[in-house]
């Protein structure tokens, strides 16, 4: 629905595909950490980079999701800012990234999905 | 009557936290589910739009803070691993040790392999989505009221944060009562 007598909608697009951009970074993150034992050394940022002492490869994966979010929202928000998109269809988009991380960070799912990687885990 | 350091953040992140995010989904629900050119006089909409600002942007930042104290302070504590040579066994020799004193029994190791999985990073989506629903909020203002299209995605994401939210809550009351990291 278009009202021109309303702001244009583009930077709640972009802030919307953004939260879901950073919802399945996490979730992809989560699967990898389980398929490669190299992803898992390098996501342990309490470790390489002093991001929380303790917290293991979660340090890397949230650290992943907040910087995707960001980054993702940035580009998104220029790339959109003073325009009036559907919105309709850049929220399924942004649905769609969000059940993709909602998928992918539900264990059953995710250690489904290991399995097909590395069979004997 | 005392509390320890591990006391004082299980109770910041999973009480008071957890409360305020209750208490700002619930405002600011009803809010946007009422937030309709219909049912508000233009007297009514300046009158309901900064509780609703007020709403979304504490939730956010709750989320934030939630998860913040909870994946820096209490989940350390948490996945602590005992000294070298303790039998894994053995749950009584494991009692500081929640992560590891619940993946030694059978009976309670999907506390770990399914709950506590779940929670750590299902959480993270709330804060995600929630700033954007805050965002969303800021931006339009009273003319939130005009954007149906809009308001209707506010409201789905802001449900979404809710259920991330719940399912890590929810998750984080049931492992602590099995292994509490105080």
């Amino acid at each position: 629905m278009q009202d021109v007598q309303t702001k244009p909608n583009g930077p709640v697009a972009a802030s919307f595909v953004a939260a879901g951009i950073a919802s399945a970074t996490v979730g992809i993150f989560v699967v990898l950490n389980e398929i490669s034992t190299e992803v898992n050394g390098f996501l342990k940022f309490d470790a390489s980079f002093g991001i929380g002492k303790g917290v293991g490869p979660l340090s890397g994966k949230v650290t992943l999701g907040v910087i995707a979010f960001v980054i993702s929202w940035v580009v998104l928000h220029f790339a959109l800012r003073g325009k009036e998109v559907n919105f309709n269809r850049w929220l399924g988009i942004a649905l769609v990234f969000v059940f993709v991380g909602f998928a992918l960070t539900f264990p059953p799912v995710f250690e489904f999905i290991v399995g097909i990687f590395v069979p004997e885990a | 009557m005392q509390f320890t350091d591990r006391e004082f953040w299980a109770v910041i992140h999973g009480l008071v936290l957890g409360t305020l995010f209750l208490l700002a989904f619930g405002g600011g629900l009803a809010g946007l589910w009422s937030l309709k050119e219909k049912y508000l006089t233009a007297e009514g909409l300046a009158e309901r739009s900064p509780r609703l600002w007020v709403g979304t942007s504490v939730m956010a930042v709750v989320a934030w803070l939630t998860v913040i104290t909870g994946t820096f302070i209490v989940y350390p504590w948490y996945r602590a691993a005992p000294p070298e040579g303790t039998d894994l066994t053995n749950q009584a020799g494991l009692l500081d040790f929640p992560r590891y004193w619940l993946l030694a029994s059978d009976n309670t190791a999907e506390w770990h392999t399914f709950a506590m999985e779940w929670k750590e990073h299902v959480a993270w989506l709330a804060p995600f989505l929630a700033t954007a629903v805050a965002f969303a909020v800021l931006y339009y203002g009273t003319q939130l009221v005009r954007r149906g299209d809009v308001r209707r995605g506010v409201l789905v994401f802001f449900t979404l944060a809710f259920v991330a939210a719940g399912i890590a809550g929810l998750m984080g009351a049931f492992i602590t009562k099995a292994a509490p990291v105080a």
